[in-house]
């Protein structure tokens, strides 16, 4: 392993990317934060990717937040990888054994045994707008009456009878956003592990997938299929496969702020 | 962001075997992930992190006249299957400002969001 005690001093505060197997430590050759180096600190069947972190306040660059997915990406390349969240930093090395590994020992070892073999894959699904849009006014007369009245007028003239259009519109694009969102998930649902939905916002859906190498396969069939049948009003990217952050909570590890 | 092209099916699935916009990233490292109580979490000042997590707020009244600006763009004439390309033979760029501000809003997860914003108000 390239643990190295003497990469910085002990008082020095530690970032932590992520935790493994103690008995799987993968060489993480590039800098972290902060441009420090990489090792390992090992608790029992654990081990926690750390690098020192210099005193005082840190202004975090944009590379700062690719380093700490890069690392994460780079453990996961070699095997099982429980993300942290960016920014999480103890006092010392010695608190990284004495305030995590020691007292979420067991914990941290179940979720490397949860994880172990899976992926996790973000969906982001959105409309081709005008297909949809399309769509929404030839399935409402009162939506395509509106439009024909407003279309001519000029923004003033119109604007009570353009406002109760996009009203129109906007609920019709809520209720076909929920149909469609709910039909990838089940779509998806029976080749994944776990999924965590996250606010799609303007988007139909947004989510992060946990599958298994052995569904990795169908699950990546499974999307091209519904692709194929929603084209032209869909447009599905896919990120992955990642290091699972969205499915590596512990019990009490939700956010406080 | 790439905007699919008509064509087959496959041209409406975009994959990436790792995220490349800041939003992207941010999304996989910020809000997810193990977190515990002992850790001190590093400032995130400095970057434009704070308008880069933000969700899009567009007041309602924005998005309401917005979407009947798409509405009334669309060429009805055309049943079904029209796509970008069509649009951008109607030689007129105003109408198609609301498109504009749709597709604005993911790239305004970007530093820009501030002058991004202005834009579609206008």
């Amino acid at each position: 392993m390239t643990a190295s005690p003497t990469e910085a001093p002990a008082t020095a505060a530690a970032y932590v990317y992520g935790v493994v197997a103690a008995e799987a430590i993968p060489p993480i050759e590039r800098q972290g934060v902060a441009d420090a180096r990489v090792r390992a600190i090992a608790e029992g069947s654990v081990a926690a990717l750390v690098s020192g972190l210099p005193p005082g306040e840190l202004r975090i660059r944009r590379r700062d937040l690719l380093s700490h997915l890069h690392v994460l990406e780079d453990a996961f390349a070699e095997g099982t990888v429980v993300p942290c969240a960016f920014g999480m930093v103890l006092s010392s090395e010695e608190a990284v054994r004495s305030e995590f590994l020691e007292p979420r020992h067991d914990e941290l070892a179940g979720l490397l045994r949860r994880l172990d073999g899976h992926a996790q894959l973000n969906l982001r699904v959105a409309y081709a707008e005008d297909v949809v849009l399309q769509e929404i006014v030839a399935g409402d007369p009162t939506i395509a009456q509106l439009r024909e009245q407003t279309r001519g007028l000029s923004e003033e003239a119109g604007y009570s009878m353009r406002m109760r259009l996009g009203e129109l519109v906007a609920a019709a694009l809520a209720a076909v956003r929920e149909g469609d969102g709910q039909m990838i998930l089940e779509r998806l649902a029976p080749k994944a592990a776990d999924i965590v939905v996250d606010d799609p916002g303007e988007d139909v859906l947004k989510a992060s997938f946990l599958v298994a190498g052995k569904d990795a396969e169908a699950f990546d069939r499974e999307i091209e299929r519904v692709a194929e049948e929603q084209a032209p009003r869909l447009r599905i990217d896919v990120v992955g496969p990642l290091p699972p952050s969205a499915f590596a909570t512990l019990e009490q590890g939700a956010w406080d702020s | 962001m790439a905007v699919a092209q008509r064509g087959t099916g496959s041209n409406y699935l975009q994959r990436a075997p790792s995220p490349s916009g800041l939003a992207d990233v941010l999304s996989v490292i910020l809000d997810k992930g193990i977190v515990i109580d002992a850790f001190v979490r590093i400032s995130v000042i400095g970057i434009e992190l704070i308008t880069i997590d933000a969700r899009i707020v567009i007041a309602s009244v924005d998005t309401y006249l917005r979407f009947a600006e798409a509405v009334n763009r669309l060429d009805l004439t055309e049943s079904g299957g029209m796509g970008l390309e069509d649009l951008k033979g109607d030689g007129n760029g105003t109408k198609r400002k609301a498109q504009g501000a749709i597709e604005g809003a993911k790239e305004k997860l970007t530093p820009n969001r501030d002058k991004e914003s202005e834009k579609s108000r206008s």
